[in-house]
């Protein structure tokens, strides 16, 4: 048990009034672990410690994380989520986005100060590797919140999927594969608190805590509910709400929310905490999953842990209609993206996931290199790539981006370096053949004061529209959190204010001495180009489509199957006329033979 | 097999050509017992009886397979569902190719239904000489034996049909198997019976030639079908429970392995192209192995026809006639007990049976017929009690001696005069 981590101390060092420099030297190796107590596991821990420590800083401090990949045979990268990272995108940690991968033995230095409040998380932004283990919460402490002085204790949960095999495995056996045609996500085999399970989150009577949740998954989103216990939602994603009641909250992967819970009066009783997975997000329920995970508000800690009760219903806070503390209105658009989700399957049999037909495949050059190695040509998008699916977002715009999922399943999209305001979400569509889209003449239902978060989802065969201001020159991603389906290629890219980069911001020597390191290339166009940026020959690019019905060899056959057919029967037509000619004469010698050669059979 | 939910090929052909088969031996016998019994006026009670018996023996015979049929496929679907149904497509590609073997075996067969009928001539008239010429047979078979004979042979012919069914049929739907039974019963009777009346020979072969050929396609398909039918079990194997959530779409078949893909017309779900499928061997997802399949199944048939010909008609295929000299003795596929006889014959007599392929024949309404036109040649057991007495079996014996001269007529080239006596030698 790990129960005692969750405890975390009350945001500490309030002494320091000035910006602090936070350091943090992670060596980043494998780890045995058994969190569900089912399966020992090798885990990709820090500094020989499964699970991750959390990064605490207070705002506006500086952090300074120095990453050494002792894997030994995994690349690896540190994406620290929700971060704004303004003024240093090469911090932001998106492999192939805004650097090359960390090679075994290497070491990187990831150093930005931290200008926002509330709830975040690292992860690896690699490969895939996050759900086996390196992902951790990322906390900043602010002295000035407002809701400062109404709790006693801060502390945090972090809910997960598990997956006992490894996510390379998965992924080259079970889900990126012919095989595996429809693309069906593999199921995970446990939910986790705290990166353990039945764990008992300590509490004293008549006291408020401040929790901040985060879903640290792959996949699944989670309902997460305290047994007769109500609470107040006061930030998501890093971005202070009205304190608004729930009972439950739906929190999908990525996503943050933090609530201030009071306790009852009485310490007679234990009561139940449970996260469950959105079973709707899987293909399957295997009979032996055991899809929701139990933790106790440990009044008494002798006394009784008794078994959740059953719930009828989820009924969740829709964090739509969540009132940002800073009000702003919904802004009014500039310029505007529109994407369709949809999952088909290409040439090599393989599900993939598109916006737009284009299934995202990594550039030879992280977008930000090429940013900083192609001069005036940087505002063309063309020189990205055509996998990358990029656009060039002009400085100080308000870029809309409306998403209409034409996949009947949930979707958290995330977007890097950006909190979005949430103009419209649809419901889902009521059967998977017909898509909800979003219709500017026909506009649903706008909140006066959007909901901001950096991570949302979309309903099964629903729509969003998102807006935010293009204030943070970078290269920003925007995509499916469901780590399965950005291997799929569930995501695009986001090049804002090329110039301003190139003119304010520069790439480490340690961030291109790990791209050496690697030999992967760290200048010029998509395709490793330096000479002609328009020249693209040798990018990476999606595999061909499937071949539509007939193609050649499918006439050539279905000809020879007929010429044969024909032949065939013309040949049987042949004998049995010839059947006239031989007959008699058969005939005859039949009955010429002795009589009682009678047990031959036709 | 997936032919439909209500008829199956298989099913309907296999009846089809038991029923045929027991419904000439049938009207044999009739047009034996009509031409060597019912002309003699004084003997028509006798000749009604022994009419009765025929059917009698039949009707018994049939009656028995039915019950037996009965409680076999009901066992079948009973016993073998659970054991099937675990690895359903394995067993119908095991049926399907079973099933293709089976038509394939048959079908060239019903071509030489005359051949057929002439065997079945020589099997009864040995029958009867036995029985008429030992008196240690029981009075019971002797009376009897125009019963006997009809009650043996549809029983033999529908065990055997219940066995093919059985084989064929386990993975076909139930409901399919009482409508293929009839209409197969139905259409091979009328065939027999259009054969006892002496039909145009001509039609009748026509008939056949295209019957044939279509059950061939059916073959051709079904083989395919039966590789198909493993590839998409390997491929359900990978998979899994998708395959069937996926339809007709990507993923519903092995990209590496695929030689077209429509997503449409899948003969799994559409009725229509269901029976495209059960007759051409239609797959809206086709593979190399089902492709392969089908044009080696029609290179086999080419072949298997080729040699055939060859068999009975050595110099049909000059560059064979080598071959056949050689191998003629291993690969007997025809009929014909007397090879050495046939592999004797210089390709100069092979020769002029092709040049002379006696047309006349062909206007001649009633070659083989058993009707009145070759009544008057059985003139040597006109008057003889064929269930009984003594003399038959000298008329039997003059009958063996007329034979022996079959094969002078034969070895003269004179196919009429051949057929005209071996029509007649009863």
């Amino acid at each position: 048990m790990r129960a005692f981590s969750l405890l975390a101390t009350l945001a500490a060092s309030a002494t320091a009034a000035l910006a602090a420099t936070v350091q943090y030297d992670f060596s980043v190796d494998w780890v045995q672990a058994n969190p569900d107590g089912d399966y020992d596991r090798t885990f990709i821990g820090i500094n020989g410690e499964w699970p991750p420590p959390p990064i605490k800083c207070k705002i506006h401090d500086r952090v300074i994380v120095n990453v050494t990949n002792n894997l030994g045979n995994e690349p690896t990268a540190l994406h620290f989520h929700g971060i704004f990272m303004n003024g240093t995108n090469a911090m932001d940690g998106p492999v192939g986005v805004t650097q090359c991968p960390v090679p075994p033995g290497s070491n990187i230095i990831y150093n930005f100060t931290v200008d926002q409040p509330g709830m975040y998380w690292y992860h690896s932004h690699f490969g895939g590797q996050y759900p086996d283990g390196l992902r951790a919460p990322f906390i900043v402490y602010d002295d000035d919140e407002p809701f400062a002085g109404q709790y006693d204790e801060d502390t945090y949960l972090t809910v997960s999927d598990y997956y006992h095999q490894s996510i390379p495995w998965l992924t080259a056996n079970k889900f990126l594969t012919l095989i595996n045609p429809t693309g069906a996500e593999p199921i995970p085999d446990a939910a986790l608190f705290n990166d353990s399970q039945n764990i008992k989150f300590k509490v004293e009577p008549n006291k408020t805590y401040k929790i901040r949740i985060v879903n640290m998954g792959a996949l699944v989103s989670q309902y997460i509910w305290f047994e007769d216990h109500d609470f107040k939602i006061v930030e998501v994603d890093g971005i202070y709400v009205e304190p608004t009641d729930a009972s439950m909250i739906y929190i999908t992967v990525a996503q943050r929310y933090t609530i201030l819970l009071t306790t009852k009066n009485s310490t007679d009783k234990n009561y139940p905490m449970i996260a469950s997975f959105d079973t709707d997000m899987m293909d399957t329920i295997p009979e032996d999953l055991v899809w929701n995970v139990t933790g106790w508000l440990t009044y008494d800690d002798n006394g009784d842990f008794p078994e959740p009760t059953l719930i009828d219903q989820y009924d969740f806070y829709d964090d739509f209609n969540l009132v940002p503390f800073e009000k702003e209105e919904p802004y009014e658009p500039d310029y505007s993206i529109t994407v369709e989700v949809a999952m088909k399957n290409l040439g090599n049999g393989v599900n993939y996931a598109f916006f737009n037909d284009i299934t995202y495949v990594a550039p030879k050059v992280p977008t930000l290199y090429t940013v900083m190695s192609s001069g005036n040509d940087s505002t063309d998008a063309t020189i990205y790539g055509s996998n990358t699916h990029t656009y060039v977002l002009g400085y100080q715009e308000v870029v809309e981006i409306v998403l209409n999922n034409f996949d009947p399943g949930k979707h958290p999209f995330h977007l890097h370096g950006h909190t979005f305001q949430v103009i419209e979400r649809s419901g889902a569509s009521p059967d998977d053949a017909t898509t909800l889209m979003y219709d500017p003449a026909n506009p649903g239902t706008v909140n006066e004061y959007p909901m901001r978060r950096d991570t949302v989802y979309v309903r099964p065969n629903g729509y969003f529209v998102l807006r935010f201001k293009s204030d943070n020159p970078g290269v920003w991603f925007f995509h499916c959190h469901i780590e399965w389906h950005l291997a799929q290629g569930l995501a695009l890219t986001l090049v804002e204010a090329p110039a301003e980069i190139q003119s304010n911001q520069a790439i480490p020597e340690d961030h291109y001495a790990a791209c050496k390191a690697g030999g992967y290339a760290y200048e010029g166009n998509a395709a490793g180009n330096t000479v002609n940026l328009f020249d693209l020959k040798g990018e990476k690019l999606q595999p061909k489509p499937l071949p539509a019905g007939f193609t050649a060899r499918g006439i050539v056959a279905m000809v020879f199957s007929c010429i044969s057919a024909f032949v065939g029967m013309g040949c049987i037509t042949w004998y049995g006329l010839s059947d006239l000619k031989t007959t008699e004469r058969e005939v005859a010698e039949i009955i010429g033979e002795p009589l009682d050669d009678s047990d031959e059979s036709k | 097999m997936t032919n439909s939910e209500l008829f199956d090929v298989s099913v309907f052909f296999i009846l089809f050509r038991e029923t045929l088969e027991a419904s000439i031996i049938i009207s044999v016998l009739l047009a034996f017992l009509k031409q060597g019994v019912g002309s003699a006026d004084e003997d028509l009670t006798i000749y009604r009886k022994l009419v009765r018996q025929v059917w009698f023996g039949a009707l018994l015979g049939f009656s028995i397979c039915l019950v037996l049929g009965g409680i076999c496929v009901a066992a079948w679907y009973r016993l073998g569902k659970d054991v099937w149904s675990a690895s359903e497509d394995i067993w119908e590609g095991v049926f399907c190719i079973m099933a293709g073997f089976i038509i394939s075996y048959m079908g060239l067969a019903m071509l030489r239904l005359n051949k057929m009928k002439g065997k079945w001539r020589h099997k009864i008239a040995d029958a009867l000489a036995q029985t008429d010429g030992r008196n240690s047979i029981s009075t019971f078979s002797s009376k009897y034996a125009m019963a006997i004979l009809p009650f043996v042979t549809v029983l033999r012919e529908s065990i055997e049909a219940i066995v093919f069914i059985g084989g064929v049929t386990l993975s076909a739907s139930p409901k399919s198997v009482p409508l293929s039974v009839v209409a197969g019963i139905l259409c091979g009777s009328a065939l027999g019976y259009f054969i006892y009346q002496g039909g145009n020979h001509m039609r009748i072969q026509v008939f056949l030639i295209f019957s044939t050929c279509f059950l061939y396609l059916v073959a051709a398909s079904l083989m395919s079908r039966g590789v198909w039918y493993f590839e998409n079990y390997e491929w359900s194997q990978l998979v899994g429970d998708d395959v069937a959530e996926v339809g007709s779409g990507p993923g519903s078949y092995d990209i590496r392995r695929s030689v077209w893909h429509v997503n449409c017309c899948n003969p799994l779900f559409d009725g229509g192209w269901m029976i495209f499928n059960a007759l051409f061997g239609w797959q809206n997802s086709a593979t190399y192995g089902s492709v392969l399949m089908y044009n080696l199944y029609w290179i086999a048939v080419i072949i298997a026809v080729c040699v055939m010909l060859h068999k009975e008609n050595p110099g049909y295929f000059p560059i064979l006639f080598k071959y056949q000299m050689v191998a003629s003795d291993e690969i007997d596929l025809t009929l014909t007990p007397s090879v050495a006889g046939s592999s004797a014959r210089t390709s100069e007599e092979s020769d002029l049976i092709v040049i002379d392929p006696s047309f006349s024949r062909y206007s001649d309404p009633n070659p083989y017929g058993m009707g009145s036109s070759s009544s008057h040649l059985l003139s040597p057991v006109d008057d003889n009690d064929i269930a009984s007495g003594p003399s038959s079996a000298t008329s039997l014996g003059t009958n063996r001696a007329s034979l022996e001269s079959i094969h002078d007529v034969d070895a003269n080239s004179d196919p009429l005069g051949a057929s005209v006596l071996a029509s007649a030698s009863y």
